[in-house]
């Protein structure tokens, strides 16, 4: 994570940046971007044909491009756009060109720091990823780069790469393993029918993936080594936060679903479906989203689902700091709810969309961006919070707990607030 | 029961030869076995056991009608050679037999769903039909065509084997042909909060890559919120449902069902495709244990209808000439969208000529449900 502490918590309000007066420069403004101190604001626009530039705070970018896109901020703030000029393609990072240029890249992603910057490239018809620039050096000729994680200290970059090159219809030649893992450019010993659902360990020392070890036989591999048994089907694993020996998956047995951790059932009971299983911070405990019989969806913790049912879908759980409340989203009825504990907050609030909640260090108050009627708002437990917004990102709590930042536009002025917590 | 003569010119296919020598009878009854009393329950024994052998499903099905009625391509023939005898023989049969119900279920059945609306009972025989599907793919005993599109799902989450860079690429080239028609279109990729999440099928940017730059201008012109997944997920079609790869579907559709979700979009918008309408709709959602699509899917038809009758996009020519249409099965008789497309066919040509039978009646283009690999 970036230092949040060096952010600016005590201006209470900044107008970053009138975006209406950028609309009357360009001849078209892009969605807006902005970085996560909420300092920058940024838009992709168009100045001519056949030409785009990158407007960060009024301010344009010395070179144009041909075609720009993906504009992403790194955690630490910086800025990288995906840059095509005279038919090739590389990334800028604050207005400055990588010096290498690719037939393609894509899939920006970023350490936790936001200092490693990576993403996937192809050059000569070979895929790879760049890391900082620089290519990985691998043994193969990597045929296609399916998708790829990055350590939180983005010392290691994995991805679940084609190794084998496989002709057209060749079904045996499929059945045999075409797909691997790379790990910082050398590929797993073994070859797999397909992977899915790469994950590393928060150490970066383990993947994990699920495997398909043939038609409606699958399994999940652990830095190359399966797992003893297989299913009928996995979900994606996850590792616990602080002990790399250890991952979770759903698995499916006999048309139910259970959890299983290093192949054993950690949940005996079945269910319907399991999915986003998330470990607490201190790996103590363990949230997934279920369905417990046809429609009827919710969250279990060790195994236990709440009592309140969804008709549409449940997302992902999201566990408070010290692991005592667990927080997710729910759809019933063509809306979307917050739900903490099995209850649904805010009185029953409900809205067209809902963002991933944040806890506050004490767990006592949830936070989220939501929609309603086409304008974004905060909501605090669930009920909606200050103004609207034509624009809005997600609230970020400071580091002592005690502070909130909002970033958002209204009446196309983009503005950086700070609410004291407890005020909301 | 006498199996059925079936007069059919011999069908090569090496990944069918070759399972069937490779299938041991133990093997395939412990698989049809699991399949039946894991994966099936009363509507099958339902409809087994209500079908009281009449025959009448046989007049609704294209195969039987334009074969000069061989009772060998009728519904209920095509039940009795395949989920019958593995019922009755408890699943105890041969590699050969397994090879023939894959004839019959992948290559003389479209799935289209005719036969149940002509059966006294309402019997779902292609249900059936679907069931005999499952087993043989769980033996590998699926055509090559087919299998391979199935490959191609599971492996790059799309039906032709796009790779990540070659979607993303072709959306940039054909953004520049739709600005080609309407200079300020745009197709805004990865654009989180859109109203719209339009998805395709494989072959929209493998062989008609206009498609997407016909759109980018359709959008632009209609003034709608919308954007592409830059990842897979982009794909709704989905040959898993038809090969009986249930695993694979359902990955498939929960990727495309969950593109939609991080994208935080209201609603899927989807093109023409109706076996991917059926797939995103009904069997992806169904598997995963959700109701309906946790995003609203709008098929094409209802999209394009919308946009005409509130006047969001104007017919400037019509077509000239008379003109028909197929109904999709999956669309029409199984979706309902039947006076829609009508009212779409009427808007855009100068004289509309009407099938018979039409609508919910229509018959089977016969390449649907997995019969031929669009």
């Amino acid at each position: 994570m970036p230092d949040l502490g060096n952010w600016d918590w005590k201006s209470k309000e900044k107008m970053i940046a009138d975006t209406a007066e950028w609309k009357a420069r360009f001849e078209d403004v892009w969605e807006p971007y902005v970085s996560p101190d909420g300092e920058k604001i940024a838009s992709i626009v168009k100045i001519g044909e056949g030409e785009f530039n990158v407007c960060v705070n009024g301010e344009t970018w010395e070179e144009p491009y041909e075609k720009l896109w993906y504009s992403r901020f790194s955690p630490d703030g910086r800025l990288t756009v995906l840059a095509s000029k005279d038919m090739e393609w590389t990334m800028a990072v604050d207005g400055k060109a990588w010096e290498n240029s690719y037939e393609y890249i894509w899939d920006t992603k970023f350490s936790a720091d936001g200092k490693v910057i990576a993403a996937t490239v192809k050059q000569d018809d070979v895929y790879g990823i760049a890391v900082d620039e620089k290519t990985w050096e691998c043994s193969k000729e990597l045929q296609s780069i399916a998708s790829y994680v990055i350590s939180p200290d983005g010392k290691t970059v994995a991805a679940i790469a084609q190794t084998v090159p496989l002709g057209q219809a060749d079904l045996e030649g499929f059945l045999k393993g075409t797909w691997s893992v790379v790990v910082n450019g050398k590929p797993w010993q073994n070859n797999f029918v397909d992977l899915y659902g790469l994950t590393i360990s928060n150490d970066g020392k383990k993947i994990a993936a699920e495997y398909r070890a043939a038609i409606c036989d699958y399994g999940i591999v652990v830095n190359g080594a399966p797992w003893e048994t297989t299913a009928g089907c996995t979900w994606e694993p996850v590792f616990h936060p602080n002990n790399n020996d250890v991952v979770t998956a759903p698995v499916r047995q006999g048309g139910r679903w259970f959890l299983a951790t290093n192949g054993t059932f950690v949940w005996d009971k079945g269910f319907t479906n399991i999915l986003y299983q998330t470990y607490s911070p201190d790996g103590e405990r363990i949230a997934a989203t279920v369905a417990t019989s046809f429609a009827k969806w919710t969250v279990a913790v060790d195994g236990q689902p709440w009592r309140t049912k969804f008709g549409e879908c449940v997302l992902q759980p999201y566990f408070n700091p010290d692991g005592t409340k667990v927080a997710a989203i729910a759809k019933d009825r063509g809306f979307w709810f917050l739900v903490v504990d099995g209850t649904v907050l805010g009185d029953g609030a409900y809205y067209d969309n809902i963002w991933p909640p944040v806890f506050s260090p004490d767990g006592d108050k949830v936070i989220c961006k939501v929609e309603k009627h086409g304008k974004y708002a905060i909501a605090v437990n669930g009920k909606i919070w200050g103004s609207k917004y034509e624009a809005l990102w997600d609230p970020v709590i400071s580091p002592d707990g005690t502070k909130v930042l909002i970033r958002g536009i209204e009446d196309k002025k983009y503005y950086r607030r700070i609410v004291p917590l407890a005020s909301m | 029961m006498k199996p059925t003569i079936a007069k059919r010119e011999p069908v090569v296919d090496d990944a069918m030869d070759q399972t069937e020598a490779k299938l041991r009878p133990e093997q395939i009854q412990k698989v049809i076995n699991e399949v039946i009393d894991k994966e099936t329950g009363g509507r099958l024994w339902t409809y087994v056991n209500t079908c009281i052998h009449c025959g009448l499903c046989a007049e609704a099905c294209q195969w039987y009608l334009s074969n000069d009625r061989d009772v060998s391509y009728a519904p209920v023939t095509k039940i009795k050679d395949t989920i019958w005898v593995m019922l009755k023989n408890k699943g105890a049969v041969d590699a050969a037999f397994i090879k023939r119900c894959a004839e019959i279920a992948y290559t003389e059945c479209n799935l289209c769903r005719r036969c149940g609306m002509y059966c006294p009972f309402g019997i779902d025989i292609a249900y059936m039909l679907l069931v005999v599907r499952r087993i043989c793919a769980k033996l590998d005993m699926v055509p090559l065509y087919l299998q391979d599109t199935v490959h191609s799902h599971a492996a790059t989450m799309n039906q032709m084997w796009v790779k990540p860079d070659e979607w993303i690429d072709t959306l940039q080239w054909q953004e520049e042909e739709g600005q080609g028609y309407v200079p300020s279109a745009r197709l805004p990729l990865e654009k989180e909060g859109a109203e719209i999440m339009y998805s395709v099928i494989g072959p929209e940017p493998k062989f008609l890559a206009q498609l997407l730059g016909n759109i980018t201008a359709i959008m632009k012109v209609a003034g709608l919120d919308w954007t592409m997944p830059a990842t897979a997920g982009w794909d709704n079609s989905n040959m898993a449902m038809y090969s009986g790869d249930f695993e694979v579907m359902a990955r498939v559709e929960r990727l495309h069902h969950e593109t939609a979700q991080r994208l935080k979009v209201k609603k899927i918008v989807m093109g023409e495709c109706g076996h991917a309408f059926r797939g995103a709709e009904y069997d992806g959602p169904t598997w995963m244990g959700w109701m309906k699509p946790p995003i609203p899917i709008v098929h094409a038809i209802s999209f394009y209808y919308d946009l005409i009758k509130s006047g969001r996009i104007k017919i400037a020519k019509k077509a000239e000439g008379p003109i028909t249409v197929q109904d999709p099965c999956n669309v029409i008789r199984n979706g309902g969208l039947g006076d829609k497309l009508r009212y779409i066919m009427n808007a855009v040509c100068a004289e509309f000529v009407d099938v018979t039978p039409n609508k919910r009646h229509n018959y089977c283009c016969n390449e649907g449900g997995g019969v031929i690999n669009c």
